[in-house]
């Protein structure tokens, strides 16, 4: 169901949402906002429940740092080191630190069911459609797009390439310096290829400021604006709750 | 020879591969960041802070027209979100506060100098103005103040010299190769030259 | 040049007077002065050395030159008529497509269907008028219409090409411009574009650039070719063109169809056909085996054909029931037994994706088996793309980096030096020693990857993938002595190719890689004439083979 609401519509719904949890310190609120994203995916879009756990689990890592972080250094330090001693999950600098933490999950998975619902093309030209992107940024985001998988590619015969000359077969997996000694060449590689797609695509007609034709954008409807509403009330009542 | 602001179709689909390419390494990178985090705590996200923004301070000093160092972040954050990445909505966000942050820097020096000095403070920009959104993002309003002006201090160093030097570094190597003839860095280079 | 007086040059496609090219910070024209008209309705192949200046005629045509890419153009360039530089280049869509060589690199449709209607949507064209050009492109490309909603970016190479092909042909122009349309490997994609030509009957104009054009010489009304001073050195008819210029067009390096070498060793004889043949079995077809005609046609095969080691030497690298995989995939290969012996070279063919790079790679031992055993040094490999495997920061580095390896002490160094110059001056590439290797053509750069991997006896075993690629006549003749020296010096050379003139030209032996496994191994132009194999193999058989089977009729009778 939510593949289908127009893109931008539910781009604009969830960073408000975005907006809301990073502004609201309360734990009720990012527990309900996780709450409804589990739902989402789960129940409605059909998504296996394991898989949206292990969606939060690198959130919830980054969320466990920020939870140490403001449990030792919080103003209310000392105190809070001996309460904790006491009563561990009752003092103040760990349940703020509780609220970070869930805000983390609450926020990576508000941003999840946005991008796990969203065909890329479909949202691209539907910026392009309604919000006057320009074709020439919209068209030269697929091509960068395209680019990635060639990029894999041309990483592996680097990386064969340079075993060779070292006569060393290459590691599975590329460690740091490695890595970062491929930056330059796959950038080469990569804006060499941006300057003939430029050829191309402005030989086949791609100008600026033209008007188009765009196939198969999406198109605003009544159950967008009826989903964009309810979302809204939805989060002011969370809200007003908290 | 294009004097003008405005940017060539060439220069957007430069841009849009750079936001590609540092989208795949950003995902390289969040790895080796939530480990390091698990492990080290809150502070090492300043220490690694500064890889986010170099691909506004290589796209700036390559193209160097205005508006670069803002709108290659927000692509690089696009790419991320059409690539899939659960967390690119978030990314999206933070990437165009810190592309601002680095955009400053170069229009307060009118979109000309591009020495390593200016693009270590673009680091720098980038990184103050992730520092305001984190603050919010994390309530950093209620840390102990020492703590803060350490996690200030490492994320400014982190800007300089992971997003400011090694965009220096990158950037250099890349001329060499001659694949930025052409472009207003090579035109730049070349009347330095003549 | 014959110009039908009747034809008012307003009407034509395409129209250079006078035309020269002259790029920034060069001090000579790249290409010029040309003058030259395409009559509406002609198709026109384009031949010419690499660096002579085609790619530039051609894109001063459309306004590439100097709208996107800063040149000086001096002349005239008109296309339907109108001054080029009248339009920005974004403006001739629709009179002129162009399919570039590596079109299937620069998609920017996220489905097959966005792919073929991207210049009819910068065109404004009402919605319906788009559906309907996607479905006659797609037909007319060989493309079914499932295909329209798939993802290109899971698409082959192979398909991707047909899919840039239907775009073009979506344009509907009356004037179509075609890259080496069959250079990039997917012998589909080139039939493909072949049956477009046959299929066309309209008036639309072709020009197509290519240097492989056995298949499609019998396409065109006339042949161009431009020079190495910048001007055209010859026009008219193909059959005019290949039989009256051929000693010309050899010194240049053109790329001509087999068959007019053939037709120069009979002239030569003097049994040639009155018509002068496009193809090799035309010009078999009426010859009489008298001894004359016999002794012309082992004159044409003499160096076409690759005479065996004399002495085989002592295996180099084998490959003992491996099983083969790429560096992060499944295993593609299974039970491959393969031995290569110095001053052997072993052609590698086979279809698109059967896994003949896996297979080299694993011979030449960069790649790890998944299960048997690999005996013998390492091997050195030039890459199919050269720019993987360079280093150094300038040419000269990079052959100094080959010299010496990882360790490079004082003394060495200056020796190193030395060594290095007289290598490059030895290859012809002394004037480019301090430019870096991605600066330079492609053809110079393939030499710079070979030169660095026979720098030094490091690698007894040399594995070439696609070395002749993007190559005209005169550079595959360098690669192809290139492997001869290698021969001669004892080291063992595996060539991975598409082009099997050149695998019959340079190696005895071939491997065919299909379906999981190799399915032939022997003397080469023995498997090229199993008719059998080569179907099951997805190949076809070069034109000299004609020859070859038609002299071994003639010889036993």
């Amino acid at each position: 169901m939510l593949t289908r609401i127009h893109p931008v519509v539910k781009l604009a719904v969830c960073t408000v949402w975005l907006v809301a949890a990073v502004l609201v310190f309360a734990a009720s609120f990012q527990i309900a906002t996780i709450a409804i994203a589990v739902v989402l995916l789960v129940a409605i879009e059909r998504r296996p429940p394991l898989f949206v756990l292990a969606l939060m689990v690198p959130f919830a890592l980054f969320g466990i740092g920020m939870l140490t972080t403001t449990a030792l250094f919080r103003e209310e330090a000392d105190f809070a080191l001996r309460v904790a001693a006491e009563a561990p999950f009752g003092s103040a600098a760990v349940s703020a630190g509780v609220v970070l933490f869930l805000r983390a999950i609450a926020c990576g998975m508000v941003s999840a069911v946005f991008v796990l619902t969203t065909d890329p093309a479909g949202l691209v030209k539907a910026l392009m459609a309604q919000c006057r992107l320009s074709p020439r940024v919209g068209y030269a985001l697929f091509s960068a797009m395209l680019l990635v998988p060639d990029l894999a590619a041309e990483a592996q015969q680097i990386r064969l390439a340079r075993a060779m000359r070292s006569s060393r077969p290459p590691r599975r997996v590329p460690g740091p310096f490695e890595t970062a000694s491929l930056v330059v060449p796959l950038l080469a590689f990569a804006i060499r290829r941006a300057g003939r797609a430029a050829i191309s695509m402005e030989t086949r007609g791609l100008a600026q400021g033209a008007p188009r034709t765009i196939l198969g954008a999406p198109v605003p409807s009544r159950r967008d604006a009826v989903f964009a509403a309810s979302a809204m009330l939805l989060l002011a009542a969370l809200v007003q709750a908290a | 020879m294009d004097t003008s602001n405005r940017w060539t179709l060439r220069e957007i689909l430069i841009v849009a591969v750079l936001g590609a390419v540092f989208a795949v390494l950003y995902l390289g990178w969040v790895q080796v960041w939530l480990i390091a985090q698990a492990i080290f705590g809150a502070v090492t996200m300043d220490v690694v802070m500064g890889f986010w923004f170099i691909v506004s301070i290589i796209a700036a000093a390559i193209i160097r027209k205005p508006g670069v160092a803002l709108i290659s972040e927000m692509l690089a954050a696009l790419v991320e979100i059409l690539l899939g990445s659960p967390a690119g909505l978030m990314l999206l966000l933070a990437a165009t506060i810190q592309g601002a942050g680095a955009e400053i820097v170069f229009a307060a020096t009118r979109w000309r100098n591009y020495s390593l000095p200016v693009l270590m403070l673009a680091g720098v920009g980038a990184s103050v103005f992730s520092f305001v959104y984190t603050w919010f993002l994390y309530d950093y309003g209620a840390l102990a103040p020492g703590l803060l002006v350490v996690m200030f201090v490492l994320r400014c160093l982190s800007g300089a010299i992971l997003g400011g030097l090694a965009g220096y570094f990158i950037v250099r190597a890349l001329y060499r190769t001659g694949v930025l003839s052409g472009l207003k860095i090579d035109h730049d280079m070349r009347a330095v030259r003549a | 040049m014959t110009c039908a007086p009747s034809a008012p040059e307003a009407a034509a496609p395409a129209s250079w007077r006078a035309v020269t090219v002259r790029y920034p910070f060069r001090g000579a024209d790249a290409v010029g002065p040309v003058t030259l008209a395409v009559r509406p309705g002609e198709r026109v192949l384009l031949l010419g050395p690499t660096g002579s200046g085609k790619s530039s005629l051609l894109n001063a045509l459309t306004g590439i030159v100097p709208g996107i890419v800063p040149a000086e153009i001096g002349g005239d360039v008109l296309l339907m008529g109108e001054a080029a530089s009248n339009r920005p280049p974004s403006g001739w869509s629709a009179e002129a497509a162009r399919l570039f060589q590596d079109a299937d690199q620069t998609l920017c449709g996220m489905r097959v269907g966005d792919e073929i209607a991207f210049a009819l949507e910068n065109r404004a064209l009402p919605e319906p008028e788009i559906l309907r050009r996607i479905e006659v492109a797609m037909r007319r490309a060989g493309l079914v219409d499932a295909m329209r909603d798939r993802r290109t970016a899971t698409l082959s190479g192979g398909e991707k090409q047909l899919v840039a092909l239907a775009a073009a042909l979506a344009q509907e122009t009356p004037l179509f411009i075609a890259d080496e349309p069959t250079a990039h490997l997917a012998p589909l994609a080139a039939a493909r574009f072949r049956a477009v030509l046959d299929a066309d009957t309209g008036s639309r104009a072709f020009i197509v650039v290519d240097h492989r054009i056995d298949d499609l010489a019998g396409c065109f009304d006339r042949v161009v070719v431009v020079g190495a001073n910048g001007g055209i050195a010859a026009d008219g008819p193909p059959r005019t063109v290949f039989r009256e210029r051929f000693a010309d067009l050899r010194a240049l390096g053109v790329a001509m169809p087999a068959a007019a070498d053939l037709d120069a060793c009979l002239r030569d004889a003097g049994v040639a056909p009155s018509v002068p043949p496009l193809t090799v079995s035309e010009a078999l077809e009426t010859l009489d085996p008298a001894p004359a005609a016999l002794g012309a046609v082992r004159a044409f095969l003499r160096g076409r054909v690759a005479s065996p080691a004399e002495r085989p030497g002592e295996t180099v690298a084998r490959l003992e029931n491996a099983a083969c995989a790429p560096l992060f995939g499944p295993v593609v290969l299974r039970g491959v037994d393969l031995a290569v012996r110095a001053g052997e070279a072993v052609a590698i063919l086979g279809p698109n994706g059967a896994g003949k790079t896996t297979l080299t790679a694993s011979l030449a031992g960069l790649l790890r088996l998944k299960s048997g055993r690999r005996h013998g040094a390492l091997g050195g490999v030039a890459f199919q793309n050269p720019e993987t495997q360079f280093i150094g920061g300038s040419v000269i580095e990079e052959i100094r980096q080959s010299l010496n390896g990882k360790h490079i002490r004082t003394k060495d160094r200056n020796a190193a030096a030395d060594a290095a110059q007289q290598i490059l001056a030895h290859w012809g590439l002394s004037t480019l020693s301090a430019a870096h290797p991605y600066e330079l053509s492609q053809g110079q750069k393939r030499r710079l990857a070979l030169v660095s991997l026979t720098a030094t006896d490091r690698w007894p075993l040399l594995v070439l993938d696609e070395p002749t690629a993007g190559l005209d006549a005169a550079g595959a003749r360098m690669v192809a002595e290139a492997v001869d020296g290698f021969r001669a010096a004892r080291r063992a050379v595996a060539v991975v190719t598409h082009d099997l003139d050149f695998a019959l030209m340079t190696c005895p032996r071939a491997v065919i890689v299909a379906d999981g496994g190799i399915i032939a191994d022997g003397p080469t132009a023995e498997l090229l004439a199993d008719a059998a194999l080569l179907a099951r193999a997805g190949l076809a058989a070069p034109p000299v083979m004609q020859a070859l089977s038609w002299l071994e009729r003639h010889t036993q009778c």
